[in-house]
């Protein structure tokens, strides 16, 4: 978790603004990420293409609420070949 | 006999991606008789992210079918996105249809990218600003568009390929506050009104895989963060015996 003691939790608007600047920053342009406000700050969830799309959201969200403590929980999408294949007769 | 489909949708190509699909993707030829890609193939539509598409599911040795996305209109680069994808052999629907010869019949695929709007009994209106009546026109031209598209196609085996969803079922995951923003029961609709097998769709990354419309016509929703793979395969069978 990013932040340092003493930081204030986020309000709403808070939250409003993170969805907003990751759908719309294009350094992100993520509509898929979820923004969720716990009693100790934010998490962010959801799945990316890759690692270095990972990064840069807990970069620019951090990089602009820098009092905020935010916990990322954001994975990559596995691209493996399936294994099962749906029959649909 | 049975018609092979591959799907796969909002894979979000750019440089960064390029390569992480492919080895799964040469697999291609050995399991499937086509790819269908549901839209938001790039993450801004520009002609740079488009020629990263074409790197990655061009020439793969099965016909490359898709439609276009939200993403894929962010940069109002549209014409130079499509031609980049033509020119790599990517057959791109928008309001239109293909047949492609497979070994198990032949297969009609007719896609729109769709919009959104809402669904039965909590959806938009034509009706107040223009605003909101040009947003309500586009989701219904989009659906005429493609009711138009599934019914001009002669094969044995018809697909509806969308980005935006046909019905709520495949929605469930999502907020249901943004449900008129992901899809439309328009959509569902022209399915419905034609003699469709399968409907494919994206768009919704915390969605649900499995649905069907009110018809009864199933739908999958392959955006890749559900489907949690590079793409799924559906064996399409007994109505082409």
């Amino acid at each position: 978790m990013t932040g340092q003691p003493g930081d204030v939790p986020p309000d709403e608007y808070v939250e409003a603004e993170i969805q907003s600047m990751l759908a719309e920053d294009p350094s992100v342009a993520e509509q898929g990420i979820t923004v969720v406000r716990r009693e100790r700050g934010l998490v962010l969830y959801g799945e990316v293409e890759s690692q270095h799309r990972r990064e840069e959201i807990l970069r620019r969200v951090t990089e602009r609420f820098p009092h905020t403590p935010v916990t990322s929980d954001i994975g990559v999408i596995r691209t493996q070949a399936p294994t099962q294949v749906e029959e649909l007769p | 006999m049975v018609i092979r489909i591959a799907a796969v949708g909002d894979v979000h190509l750019d440089e960064d991606v390029v390569g992480r699909f492919r080895p799964a993707l040469e697999e291609l030829p050995d399991c499937a008789d086509v790819l269908l890609l549901a839209g938001d193939l790039t993450r801004h539509g520009t002609e740079a992210e488009a020629r990263c598409v074409a790197r990655e599911f061009g020439d793969l040795g099965v016909p490359v079918i898709t439609v276009l996305g939200n993403h894929d209109h962010q940069c109002d680069q549209v014409p130079q996105v499509v031609k980049v994808l033509q020119d790599a052999g990517i057959t791109v629907l928008e309001g239109t249809g293909t047949v492609v010869e497979c070994a198990g019949g032949r297969l009609g695929v007719a896609g729109v990218k769709g919009f959104g709007g809402g669904f039965a009994g909590r959806c938009a209106s034509d009706f107040g600003e223009p605003e909101m009546k040009a947003f309500v026109r586009t989701t219904r031209e989009s659906a005429d568009a493609l009711a138009a598209a599934l019914l001009s196609l002669e094969c044995d085996a018809l697909v509806a390929l969308t980005h935006y969803a046909p019905v709520p079922d495949t929605l469930a995951g999502e907020p249901p506050e943004i449900y008129p923003f992901l899809g439309c029961y328009q959509l569902g609709q022209a399915i419905d009104s034609a003699p469709t097998a399968l409907a494919l769709h994206g768009h919704a990354h915390h969605g649900t895989e499995r649905g069907t419309t009110p018809g009864g016509v199933r739908v999958r929703n392959v955006a890749h963060p559900v489907i949690k793979q590079a793409y799924s395969i559906f064996h399409l069978g007994d109505q082409v015996d």
